[in-house]
Order: structure tokens, then C-alpha cells, then sequence
């Protein structure tokens, strides 16, 4: 084994769509920073759906976007069709979805990746890590070389132990056609970090050609496309990169030639299909230990779980611009071959197609999340950090946001700096890290609004505005892009006075605007602001009374939200406290009085203890 | 309205006192006294005057005493309303304090309010904790209590209606792409009003009922012929219950309500126990162990003229010197036989059913203990009804803002949460409900899955 000579402040191992963020967050905020992936071109591959976004995970998107992420403009300037989901209901919950030319994401991700001053990339498996004193220093490669640096981020997705199942069939791999990480496993249950299983799945792959479209409904993009990324406070010389497209890196102008997705249903023969082969399926025959997520079944699940739903809606979604090949979104399966084949020829429309890659269920190695600090840093190891589909999340978004969290917080403690930790009631991504970290998950974790307590001011366009202390505190965007959003925030605030304050006939113009059901004729004035801008106005005008009492909410909770629990704590030398609760803090450590409150089984009256406690300084530390 | 933070408790610890004394305590106690008496009255003097609700209602004739912080028991600005004894007169004052903005105080929490500003030395700290942790576990004791009888049922009935609604609306929101059945106002809305009206019902009848339907659950146990029906007919002033020489009387148990001096005691016979009963009596002995999980006090009847019985660990555990007197009855007849080591902690009290004597002494026993603080419920049985009160009419009113905005069509997201709050308002009587267990609903009742 060969030690590389240079040291590196931060190494994210693995480079999906957690990688990605982890290693540009370090870079961009002066880490040198080395990413290492076993098979350097599915860089930032989508291995499931190439599309991006959607209800809560498109507001994660803007929320990377406004904390100096790259998923929302690739996705943008990568983007073949645009569309706004659920536009008919209010601001708060929609959010924007794309879907991608898949390769061209890649490639793009693959490009910023090599033009990032600070980065280096190097394709390597990683197969151990380096421990010295309870501390990571650094890892060890398949290519005998090792690599050393103060912080590692880890970033490995499906890819630990984890085993492809089409059938009887199995294969060893976190992806079809990738490489696969064996070894690495051993190196966290040697640090005594918990490993568990989980399991995913995707459906088959067909050939265009061999579809009949007409037997279907289309499914068309927005005229008008929602955007991911925040392009008006963006100055020319970012928009170098983002606008001037083709200029240096794959892209085109978002929403022009929009590709159409198909909508199709299943037959009563595939139910027939599906039934009588259940017991072929790696996930009914009992193959697959690992737990799959609910709101991604399989098709047998389907029809397991709800027998009196006759046809099931699935569609077929372009996988880019320059390939044939069609994502059959709905049918994720782990059927034979052959009954896949029967199953694809039941359907409308597909009576004729040919499959370019079966779908299969994956079973992988995950770490249970809460064995790690709200900064995303192990409670077991110093300096090693974990980000996406390791701590048991699913989606490319959720990994994202980690990534962007841990890449941040790497580089941070390379440098002794206190850690990012957005708070619950700053947007999705506190949300998810504080669920992750808290309760830990049963299933592959996906963001839902309902998720969320203060959904009602997480609208997706307000994400720079939400997280505007933290991007001015943490050095996360350009000094003039930070300028532009403090003015917007501004210009916003003053409208809002504004059109409190004026009136017009019958009130002022914000009871106007609250109105319900009536033609809104704005003020001129009003009218000549930017669209962003006047939207979110707009937005807080006519939520004004629902936004004020979210606030206060967070207001009376903030006492235990902001009150830190001393590290070493003894919870069960703290007189009064219930022994039951008390064994569940000493396991959970958490970090607040908030964290703890949310512990199941800690109630109000333990958190009265503790905080009687720490005010009184009656505790004792170990 | 005012401002939250402001908490409200029944301060005086027994059941159907004389009078009943209920405190406020934080920012806004000045600004209610204003609300309700018209002005504040100068700090530190009682104030004659009528407690009327929100509506204008006179509730009763009241004492109010206002004292300015930091010079309080907590440091914070204090109300004291004391008014008549009777715990629906409490209870309904209580309820408009709820709705004029206070909250329910959590158990202990005036004590801890006070510590935390500074009205006590570090030296008690300890002794606080304590305490704060002693009333919440009664308090849950005395909830947990409610909630396992027939009201239980019914809330926990509609917790699973309520959250069925909220999954339903949910599901439109996080998935609109899913296909799911089109979006029909109309059951929402019909789904929402079935669910507000069974609120409405567990609303009228819960309301004051539960604490006099209570009182203080005393129960008799002993081996048969101890003379537990005997004792129970003496306590009552009446012949109650069947009493015969046979043992094995009593094969139900029964109750009846009597006034010891200010307390409501519910007295509740046994059948005996003893092992080796046949299948009837065994039936009557489950009962008895069945009833003593709610028991606050206990009487071991033992008939001095027998060796004293072996219990149930059912039971045996439940027993301690705070809850439990042992009554030697058939002390009349002279051939008293030792008292096992294992009872010596609790107290003993020589009765004899048949002349009457030792009764005085018995029925001060009981009092003595009801008023030791360890076992009265009176207090927290109020403290529940109103929170339960309070969060079932907090439900009603959230469920009733929900279906407007659907008729008006406000958007989604507004309507979910006014849902979403009425769900936290009921997980205040039924434990948290969290979004597991919305999720769970979710995705058992809709097929996602794209
Ligand atoms: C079959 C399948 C189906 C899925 N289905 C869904 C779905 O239906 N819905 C959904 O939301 N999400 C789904 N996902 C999940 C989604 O793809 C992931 O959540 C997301 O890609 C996770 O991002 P990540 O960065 O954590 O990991 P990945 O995107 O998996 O990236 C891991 C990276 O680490 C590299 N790597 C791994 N091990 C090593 C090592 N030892 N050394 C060096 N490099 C290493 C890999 O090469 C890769 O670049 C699915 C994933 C798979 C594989
Ligand atoms: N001498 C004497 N006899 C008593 C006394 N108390 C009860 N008895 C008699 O004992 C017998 C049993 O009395 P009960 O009151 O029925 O006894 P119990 O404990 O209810 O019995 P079961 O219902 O069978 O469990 C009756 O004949 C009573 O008259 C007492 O204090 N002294
Ligand atoms: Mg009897």
C-alpha cells in the first residue's frame, strides 16, 4: 500500500448525487478536497428515474440551490420537460419537477466536478478506512493506494454489500451495470458503527421504437417552466456558466423543445400475470431481508395490498434527448425475466416492446442515522461524516441536501469551525437531518410536506430568503449574489409595508389581496416589480395571518429548540428523571432540549426536568 | 385573547373542599383580572366580585387576588380566583380561562416556574424535580385511567376517524400524481362534519360528568367472610350489600358513594379471595384484580379470627403505607391472630362490623389519607376534564375552520392545517399522535406508488 503524497483537508468517498454536493461545498468553501468513486462515469448518475424534483424534494432542490449547490441548475440546463406539481392548490406546496436527459446531467455534474478549483477527482474503490485514536485519518483504495485527510465524507449509496435480485437471479452490485463495494462495510462495523438492511427497487427499461404511442394519453411540460435555481440573483458573471449555454458545458436553454411523457394502465391480464407468479418474486419468496419503502411499491406489492384496485397508472418517461430508451415509471419489480416480459406485453400500448434492461430490487447495507451528530459527523468516529442513501434516505434530492450538509461541515471542522445545522423550522432539509438523526427510519426515508410542521412557510421560491443567515454566515455563495438576495429580501419586506399601509377603495391593498375570490387589480407601481419578487409579496400578504402564527409557534418553542444539552451529560444521574427516559437519552444524546422533546417516550415533564436541571447546573457529566 | 405562556392550574389539592382555589400565573394574569373583574385589583388585596364567562355568564361569586411579580410565588404576575368548592363551578371557570388564551399548567409546573426564578435555593432543586416528577406520574396515572374506560374508546375511536380525514387530504397534497380517486370536495367535507359532530357529542356529555361519576375509588378486599359487606353496609349507613355467613357472598363487586366529610369516596366491594375458588368465583375474583388497577386506596379486611390471606401480586403490588390500611374486623370476638410481617408497613385499624366499633376510626383513617395529598385525584381529575375539555372543543373549532375553507375553496394546505392542529389537540388526551402514524394511515388506505 502506497500513502499519496499530498494530504487533503476533506475526501468524499462516492460520487452520487450526495458526493457531488459534499465535494463541491468543500471545495467551494476553501477545502481541499480530493472525490474518490469506484467508476468516475456514472458520476452524478440518476439510477432510478431520471427526473428531479417534485412535492417537498423539488423545495430541497431550491433550498441546495440557495446554499451554493449544483443540482438545480444542471437539472435546469439538462431539463427535456418542465413541470409545476400541484399548481391547482396554494404557493406553499407546490414545487417544480424535472425530467432529465439523463447522460447530459451526467455529464454536465462530471464537467463542474472537473473545472472546481480545490477538487480533485481519482477513480478509486474505496475499500477500508484508516482510524488512528478514535479519529479517521484517511482511506485505502483497490488500487493499493491510500489517502489521507482530516475529514472524510462518505457517500456510497446502494453500493455496500448490496446484492441485485431479478427473480432467482442475484447479482452482486449497488447498481446494474457499476461496479460494487464489498469491503468497505467492515471498516464501520470495526469502528462499532451499526449496519442494517434496506432494500430498493426500479422497473424495466424499454426500447421507443417498440412502443405504440397512440394507444396512450400524452402528458405535456409547462409552457412556461418552473426553474430550480434562483436566477435573479444571480450577476452575469455566474450566469457565464448558466445562461451562455454550450458555451463550455453540455446545457440549453431550460423549457425549450420539451420532450412528452406517456400515460398507460396495466390490465386485468397483468394482474393475472402478476398474481400467479408472485411466489417468482425475490421480494415473495423470501430472498430479500431488507425493508423496501411504502410509497415506492412494487407492482406485486400493489396488487398484494390492494386487491379491489383493478388497473394501476404508469408512465413512460424519456430517459434524454439522444437515446430511445424509456423509463416505465410504476412498475419496479423483482419478477423473472421472462414474467417482466409477459407482465410488459399485457399492457396497452406495449403489447410489442422490447425490454433494453430488466428491472430489478437491490438490497444494501445502510447506517441507521442516528448514530450521527445533527452536523451529519458519526457519534463513533471523529471527522467522518455520512450523506445520502448510506444513512437510509431514498431520492437524489434527500441525498443532495445531505451531501451539501456534510460537504459544508467536512470542511468546516478541517478548519475548527462550529457546524451548519439549519433548524426545523428553516426549511426541509433541518427537517429531514433532524428526522434522520432523532427517530432514524424504518424504511428507505423520503421528504413528504407532511413531514414538516412549518410546511406553510416553506414555499420553494422563498428558500434563499428562508436561509439567508446561514448563506451569509457560512461563506456559501458569492459576495454579489449575497448582496442581490439581501436586497430582494428588502425590496420584499418594503412592498409588503407597502401595500399594508395604502389603501384603495374598501381597505388597504392587503385586505384587498386576502379577499377571497376576487379580480385583483394590483397598484401600477406594484405591478412594475420583478416577478419573483411581487409572488412572494403577494404570497405573504395573502397568508399573513397562517405565516404570523407559524412564527409565534416557533417563537414559543424556540426556548427548547435553542437550549443545548452538554455533551457529556449523565441522564441517569439526573434526580427525578424517569428511568425509562432517561435510558433512551443516554442512547439518543441529543444535542437540544428540542431534539430530546421529540424523542418518542420523552414527555413534557422530562423536559421540564432537564431544563430545571441545566439551569440549575445540577447535572453531573461523565 | 392573550398572549400563551400563561398558565392555569387548581391550586387546592382535595376534592369537593369548601373552596376551591384556582390559579393563574404569568404575563397576561394582569390583563385577564383586567377582562374580567374591569380593572386589577391593587396587588395583594382580596376583591370581592362575580367570575363571568366570555358570554357573559355569571359562573359563581369569587375572591380575586392579584400579586405582582417578581413579589409571587412563581415571580410572575399571579391571579387567585378562589371560589365555591364544587368542582363544576371549578371546572367551568377553568374551561373560560382555557378559552380566554391560558394554558393548561403542565404538573409542577407553578413549582417549577418558581424555581426557575429564582423563589427557591439550589438546595431544592432536588426536592423540586422530585416533585415535579411524583404529580406528572399521578396526573398520567389519573389520564391513563380515563382513557381505559368507555370515553377511552370512544376518543380513541376518534383518533383513527380524525386521522383517516387528515391522511386522506395529505395524500392529495404529497402525491398528486398518484391517480388517486379525483379530488372530491364534497367527502372531504362530509367526512370532516361526521367526524366535528362525533366531537361535538364526546363534547356534551364528557364535559363535567367524569369527576363526579369519580371520587375516590376505595375498594374492600379480603378472603371471603372477612366481612367486607359488613363493613361496607356500616360505612354507608345502609344494608348495601347481601351479608351471610356463607363465604363467597358477594360474587360482584359493587359500589356505592358516600361524603366523608368534604371528599366524594366511592367505596367498592368484593368478592373474596382465596385460591382453589371454583369457576364462578374465580370469574368474581378477576374483577376484584381488574378493579384494583384503578383503586386509590385500599382496605384489607382481614377477619382477626383467621390467618390473614395471601394476595394476588396483581394486587399485592399496587399496596403501599401511602394507599392501603389493614381493618382487623370481627375484633369482637377475641382470638386476634398475628399480623404477618409483610403488612406491618401499613396502618391498622381494629373494627367489628357487627357492634359498629372502630368506624370512627376507620372512616378518619381514610380521610387522613385522602388529604395527605398522595392519593387525592380530585385535583388532577379536573385538571384532565378541563384539558380534555378544552382540547375536544379546540378539535371542533379546528374541524369547523377546515370544512369552510374547503366550501370556500381555500387552498389545500389551509385546510390541512387546521386538520393537522386538531389532530395535536387530540394527541393532548390520547398521547402524541405523530406523522408515523398519519403516514401509516396514508399509506394503508391509498395506493402510492409511482
Ligand atoms: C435500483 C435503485 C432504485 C432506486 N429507486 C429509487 C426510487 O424509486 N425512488 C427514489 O427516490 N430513489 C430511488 N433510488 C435511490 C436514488 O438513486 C438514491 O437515493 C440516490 O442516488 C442516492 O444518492 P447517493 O449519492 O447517496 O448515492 P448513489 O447515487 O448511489 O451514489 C453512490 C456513489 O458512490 C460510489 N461508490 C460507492 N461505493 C464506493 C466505494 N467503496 N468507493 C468509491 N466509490 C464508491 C458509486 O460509484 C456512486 O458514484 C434507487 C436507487 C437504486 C440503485
Ligand atoms: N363477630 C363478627 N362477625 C362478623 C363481623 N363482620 C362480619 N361478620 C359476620 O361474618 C359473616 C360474613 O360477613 P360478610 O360481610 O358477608 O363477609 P364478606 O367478606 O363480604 O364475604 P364474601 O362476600 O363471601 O367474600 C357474616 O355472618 C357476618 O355477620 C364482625 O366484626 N364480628
Ligand atoms: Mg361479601
Amino acid at each position: 500500500m502506497q500513502t499519496h503524497s499530498s494530504q487533503f483537508d476533506v475526501i468524499v468517498c462516492g460520487a452520487g448525487h450526495a458526493g457531488i454536493e459534499a465535494a463541491l461545498a468543500a471545495a467551494r468553501t476553501g477545502a481541499k478536497t480530493l472525490i474518490l468513486s469506484g467508476n468516475i462515469d456514472t458520476i452524478g448518475q440518476m439510477s432510478c428515474n431520471p427526473a428531479i424534483g417534485g412535492i417537498a424534494k423539488g423545495n430541497i432542490v431550491r433550498e441546495v440551490d440557495a446554499l451554493g449547490g449544483e443540482m438545480a441548475v444542471t437539472a435546469d440546463v439538462t431539463g427535456i420537460q418542465f413541470r409545476l406539481l400541484n399548481a391547482s392548490k396554494g404557493p406553499a406546496v407546490q414545487a417544480p419537477r424535472v425530467q432529465c436527459d439523463k447522460k447530459a446531467y451526467q455529464f454536465r455534474m462530471k464537467h463542474t466536478l472537473e473545472l472546481q478549483p480545490n477538487l480533485q477527482i481519482f477513480q478509486a474503490t474505496v475499500t477500508s478506512l484508516v482510524f488512528s485514536k478514535g479519529k479517521v485519518v484517511g482511506c485505502k483504495t483497490n488500487l493499493d493506494l491510500e489517502f489521507r485527510a482530516k475529514t472524510l465524507v462518505i457517500t456510497t449509496g446502494t453500493f455496500l454489500k448490496a446484492l441485485m435480485h431479478i427473480g432467482q437471479n442475484k447479482n452482486e452490485g449497488g447498481r446494474m451495470g457499476d461496479h460494487n463495494a464489498k469491503t468497505l462495510s467492515n471498516s464501520f462495523i470495526e469502528a462499532g458503527i451499526q449496519l442494517e438492511r434496506l432494500k430498493t427497487g426500479t422497473p424495466p427499461r424499454l426500447l421507443g421504437r417498440t412502443i405504440d404511442f397512440s394507444k396512450m394519453q400524452e402528458q405535456k411540460g409547462d409552457e412556461t417552466p418552473t426553474l430550480f435555481g434562483f436566477y435573479d440573483t444571480r450577476g452575469k458573471e455566474e450566469l457565464f456558466h448558466v445562461e451562455q449555454f454550450g458555451e463550455r458545458k453540455l446545457g440549453w436553454k431550460p423549457g425549450t423543445d420539451q420532450v412528452s411523457c406517456w400515460i398507460t394502465y396495466t390490465s386485468p391480464e397483468s394482474k393475472r400475470i402478476v398474481t400467479e407468479n408472485l411466489e417468482k418474486s425475490a421480494m415473495y419468496s423470501g430472498q430479500i431481508s431488507g425493508t423496501g419503502p411504502r410509497y415506492c411499491p412494487s407492482i406485486e406489492d400493489k396488487y398484494v395490498r390492494f386487491k379491489d384496485k383493478e388497473r394501476h397508472t404508469l408512465y413512460l418517461e424519456p430517459e434524454g434527448r439522444n437515446t430511445d430508451e424509456y423509463y416505465i415509471n410504476g412498475l419496479s419489480t423483482s419478477l423473472p425475466f421472462e414474467v417482466q416480459n409477459d407482465l410488459i406485453h399485457s399492457i396497452d400500448g406495449l403489447e410489442e416492446a422490447q425490454i433494453l434492461r430488466p428491472a430489478y430490487a437491490v438490497e444494501y447495507d445502510f447506517a441507521p442515522p442516528t448514530q450521527l451528530f445533527p452536523s451529519l459527523e458519526s457519534r463513533k468516529v471523529e471527522n467522518l461524516y455520512f450523506a445520502g442513501q448510506i444513512n437510509g434516505t431514498s431520492g437524489y434530492e434527500e441525498a443532495a441536501g445531505q451531501g451539501l450538509i456534510a460537504g459544508v461541515n467536512a470542511a468546516r471542522r478541517a478548519r475548527g469551525e462550529e457546524p451548519l445545522i439549519l433548524k426545523r423550522h428553516e426549511g426541509y432539509i433541518g427537517v429531514m437531518i433532524d428526522d434522520l438523526v432523532t427517530k432514524g427510519t424504518r424504511e428507505p426515508y423520503r421528504m413528504f410536506t407532511s413531514r414538516a410542521e412549518h410546511r406553510l412557510l416553506f414555499n420553494h421560491s422563498s428558500a434563499e430568503l428562508r436561509l439567508l443567515h446561514h448563506i451569509e454566515a457560512m461563506n456559501l455563495v458569492p459576495p454579489a449574489r449575497l448582496d442581490r438576495i439581501k436586497d430582494k429580501l428588502k425590496q420584499i419586506e418594503h412592498w409588503q409595508l407597502w401595500l399594508e399601509k395604502n389603501t384603495t377603495a374598501g381597505g388597504s391593498w392587503g385586505d384587498l389581496i386576502r379577499r377571497p375570490h376576487t379580480e385583483k387589480e394590483l397598484p401600477k407601481e406594484f405591478e412594475a416589480v420583478s416577478e419573483p419578487i411581487k409572488k412572494e409579496v403577494l404570497l405573504r400578504i395573502a397568508y399573513k395571518g397562517y405565516l404570523e402564527r407559524e412564527k409565534k409557534q416557533i417563537k414559543r418553542l424556540s426556548e427548547i429548540e435553542d437550549t443545548q444539552l452538554p455533551k457529556n451529560i449523565n441522564y441517569l444521574e439526573i434526580k427525578g428523571l424517569k428511568k425509562e427516559s432517561a435510558t433512551k437519552l443516554e442512547e439518543a444524546r441529543p444535542v437540544t432540549l428540542g431534539q430530546a422533546s421529540r424523542i418518542s417516550g420523552v414527555n413534557p415533564s422530562d423536559i421540564g426536568i432537564l431544563l430545571v436541571s441545566l439551569k440549575k447546573k445540577t447535572f453531573k457529566t461523565d | 385573547m392573550i398572549d400563551s405562556d400563561t398558565i392555569v392550574a387548581l391550586a387546592t389539592p382535595s376534592f369537593e373542599s369548601a373552596i376551591a382555589l384556582i390559579r393563574v400565573s404569568g404575563p397576561g394574569a394582569s390583563v385577564l383580572a383586567t377582562d374580567i373583574l374591569g380593572n386589577c385589583p391593587r396587588p395583594r388585596q382580596a376583591h370581592h366580585g362575580r367570575y363571568k364567562d366570555q358570554d357573559g355568564t355569571q359562573i359563581d361569586d369569587v375572591l380575586f387576588c392579584f400579586f405582582k411579580g417578581p413579589h409571587s410565588y412563581t415571580g410572575e404576575d399571579i391571579l387567585e380566583i378562589s371560589c365555591h368548592g364544587n368542582p363544576f363551578i371549578a371546572q367551568k371557570i377553568i374551561d373560560d380561562l382555557l378559552s380566554r388564551g391560558c394554558e393548561m399548567a403542565e404538573p409542577g409546573e407553578f413549582t417549577r416556574r418558581s424555581f426557575l426564578n429564582g423563589k427557591m435555593d439550589l438546595s431544592q432543586a432536588e426536592a423540586v424535580m422530585d416533585l415535579i416528577r411524583a404529580r406528572s406520574d399521578r396526573a398520567l396515572e389519573t389520564a391513563n385511567r380515563q382513557l381505559r374506560g368507555v370515553l377511552g374508546k370512544r376518543i380513541t375511536l376518534l383518533a383513527e376517524r380524525l386521522l383517516q380525514v387528515v391522511a386522506g387530504i395529505e395524500a392529495y397534497i404529497d402525491f398528486p400524481e398518484e391517480g388517486l380517486p379525483p379530488e372530491s370536495q364534497k367527502k372531504h367535507i362530509e367526512n370532516i362534519a361526521s367526524v366535528a359532530k362525533e366531537t361535538n357529542k364526546l363534547l356534551a356529555t364528557s364535559h363535567y360528568g367524569n369527576i363526579v361519576r369519580d371520587g375516590v375509588r376505595t375498594i374492600l378486599i379480603g378472603e371471603p367472610n372477612a366481612g367486607k359487606s359488613s363493613l361496607l353496609n356500616q360505612l354507608v349507613g345502609y344494608d348495601r350489600a347481601i351479608v351471610s355467613p356463607e363465604p363467597g357472598t358477594t360474587r360482584d363487586f359493587l359500589e356505592e358513594r358516600y361524603m366523608l366529610g368534604p371528599h366524594c369516596i366511592r367505596f367498592l366491594d368484593t368478592a373474596g379471595l382465596h385460591s382453589g375458588a371454583r369457576s364462578i368465583e374465580k370469574l368474581g375474583i378477576e374483577k376484584t384484580v381488574e378493579q384494583s388497577a384503578d383503586a386509590d386506596i385500599f382496605l384489607l379486611v382481614l377477619d382477626s379470627t383467621h390467618p390473614p390471606p395471601s394476595l394476588p401480586d396483581e394486587i399485592r403490588d399496587r399496596m403501599t403505607s401511602q394507599n392501603t390500611l389493614l381493618v382487623c374486623n370481627k375484633s369482637d370476638l377475641n382470638e386476634l391472630k398475628e399480623i404477618p410481617e409483610e403488612y406491618s408497613p401499613f396502618t391498622r385499624i381494629k373494627t367489628s362490623a357487627l357492634d359498629g366499633s372502630g368506624l370512627p376510626e376507620l372512616q378518619d383513617a381514610i380521610i387522613t389519607l385522602v388529604e395527605s395529598g398522595r392519593t387525592a385525584i380530585g385535583e388532577d381529575l379536573i385538571a384532565i376534564s378541563a384539558r380534555h375539555a378544552h382540547a375536544l372543543s379546540e378539535v371542533s373549532q379546528c374541524l369547523q375552520s377546515a370544512q369552510e375553507r374547503l366550501e370556500s375553496e381555500e387552498p389545500l394546505e389551509l385546510v390541512a392545517s387546521d386538520l393537522r392542529s386538531s389532530l395535536d389537540n387530540l394527541g393532548q388526551i390520547t398521547g402524541r399522535i405523530d406523522n408515523e402514524q398519519m403516514l401509516d394511515t396514508l399509506f394503508s388506505s391509498f395506493c402510492i406508488g409511482k
